[in-house]
């Protein structure tokens, strides 16, 4: 069973080697008739926003209970919020949003609005959560409307309006960011903001009075609340403007990277057709580019026939990449907030429900261009651990080498003593060689920097 | 009827939705007879600029 399923009794989801089920339990038996019968699962399907899935056999039930179970489309690979960038966590609230407000034109009404039910496919956010819908008259409130601030509104508005680092918060908090703390962290000015004030401060305010209500007599029923319809749909859409409105200008040094290097033309040449030729030499169908910065070489891997997820620490570059992946550069490509020096762990309960970076779906091969220097001399990493590390990724690498003669490692060393006696071409070879295979090393024409092609051992 | 949620929809967010969506419900209703009457004089209604879906607002009680 996944262990990331357990918190909503109207289904689990399980795994059986590499097919992914779901089993509809009794208790979501009622909603999951009316959502099918409502058409509304068959329109989400065609505009591409639920993951589709297969009928299975009841037979196939993990546990007891069950009264449908379906074979959802494998999304690969899953990822989480706090490695979305700004634009991506904002285009999957407007995905949440609108598929809230398709639901209310059919009857049915989003349960929830966890972020971590949106998945990122082909260059586009999905809802993979196929039992996140119920049947619900219109006139009552939304009961996500909480969740969705806190997964999606106050992470955003603390992007926008404070530092992009803030994403990473939701490591911390998993079931998204407490609209008291977001409203404390948030700029004063964000008050003359009509939605951020509505939806964010005035509704932390209400939260911290209701904490001091005395609690419901025993048996009481909970209040009834009612809206009206054209409310529910004024609330969404005073939401999506908030949202839609928020805007972040990344600044970072990172995204103009690839234009600033110390690359001659023809050295750029000789390292592309080094790369194509040992992706085509790999000739698998994942990679993962580490260290991508905004995504040169996550394209010719793409180009090349493989899925890609592109990783980099800088949020800014992230969130370049994906603007270009979103207007339709490559769909196969995926990219993600990630540093390699802390990767994000594994979170949540019994540190199962979140899976570490090293926990998800190998990839065949992983790209490390220009990357090592910085984990070596940036980081203070032996490269012996490097080596490992990557073994532990994927079982095979293309990994580049810059020696300490050239111009961007000898920034690195600039305000600092050379501690790094080991980090040399003869180094790197024996440091790989207890993990790794030499199948192909290059140097870089017009250039002091060398390819290797590694295979696990 | 009460409803159960499997979340917890936090009641002070419950009352807040409830004061907002009367609030916000006004400006928005006047937004769409005026979005909606401009489609119609393009002749081009099948499009609300919005994105609620086109739901009629007389159907609101």
């Amino acid at each position: 069973m996944d262990p990331g399923s357990f918190r909503d009794p109207s289904g689990l989801v399980y795994r059986r080697g590499e097919v992914l089920y779901r089993q509809i339990q009794q208790a979501g038996a009622a909603d999951w008739k009316a959502y099918l019968d409502s058409g509304l699962h068959a329109k989400l399907v065609a505009d591409r926003l639920i993951v589709e899935h297969e009928d299975a056999s009841i037979e196939e039930a993990l546990l007891p209970g069950a009264v449908a179970v379906i074979r959802p489309r494998r999304i690969d690979p899953i990822s989480y919020p706090y490695e979305w960038s700004f634009s991506q966590l904002r285009d999957a609230a407007l995905l949440t949003l609108e598929l809230q407000s398709r639901a209310l034109d059919t009857g049915m009404r989003l349960k929830d609005a966890s972020a971590y039910n949106i998945q990122f496919d082909a260059g586009r956010p999905i809802l993979i959560d196929t039992l996140s819908f119920e049947a619900a008259p219109a006139t009552e409130p939304w009961p996500a409307y909480r969740q969705f601030c806190e997964h999606f509104l106050a992470p955003l508005a603390l992007i926008a309006h404070r530092d992009a680092r803030c994403g990473l918060m939701l490591r911390d908090f998993i079931d998204g960011i407490p609209l008291e703390l977001a409203a404390r962290l948030l700029p004063g000015r964000t008050r003359l903001n009509m939605g951020l004030l509505a939806h964010l401060h005035l509704h932390a305010r209400a939260q911290r009075r209701s904490a001091n209500d005395p609690p419901p007599t025993d048996g009481a029923p909970p209040p009834v609340r009612r809206v009206s319809e054209t409310g529910q749909r004024a609330l969404l859409d005073s939401l999506r403007r908030t949202v839609a409105g928020l805007r972040w200008k990344p600044d970072s040094h990172w995204s103009g990277y690839a234009t600033s290097t110390s690359y001659s033309e023809a050295a750029t040449a000789s390292k592309g057709r080094i790369v194509r030729e040992m992706l085509d030499a790999v000739a698998g169908r994942r990679a993962w580019d580490l260290g991508a910065n905004t995504g040169v070489y996550s394209a010719m891997a793409a180009d090349a026939g493989y899925r890609v997820v592109a990783w980099d620490q800088d949020a800014a570059s992230v969130e370049a990449h994906w603007l270009r992946v979103r207007d339709g550069a490559s769909p196969a490509i995926l990219p993600l907030v990630g540093d390699l020096s802390n990767p994000s762990p594994a979170l949540g309960w019994a540190l199962e429900e979140r899976s570490s970076f090293l926990d998800r779906d190998e990839p065949d091969v992983i790209l490390a261009l220009a990357l090592v220097h910085h984990l070596a001399i940036g980081n203070n990493v032996p490269l012996d651990r490097v080596a490992s590390l990557f073994g532990r990724l994927a079982p095979q690498a293309i990994v580049e080498f810059v020696p300490k003669e050239d111009p961007m490692t000898r920034r690195l060393l600039a305000a600092r003593p050379d501690i790094f006696g080991g980090y040399t071409l003869d180094g790197f070879r024996s440091a790989f060689e207890t993990t790794h295979r030499i199948v192909r090393e290059a140097p870089i024409d017009d250039s002091p920097r060398t390819l290797f092609l590694l295979a696990r051992r | 009827m009460p409803f159960l949620a499997y979340i917890d929809p936090g009641s002070g967010s419950m009352l807040l939705q409830v004061l907002l969506a009367g609030a916000l419900a006004i400006p928005f209703f006047f937004r769409r007879v005026i979005s909606d009457g401009w489609h119609r004089l393009r002749g081009s209604r099948d499009e609300p600029a919005q994105v609620e879906g086109g739901e009629d607002a007389s159907t609101d009680r």
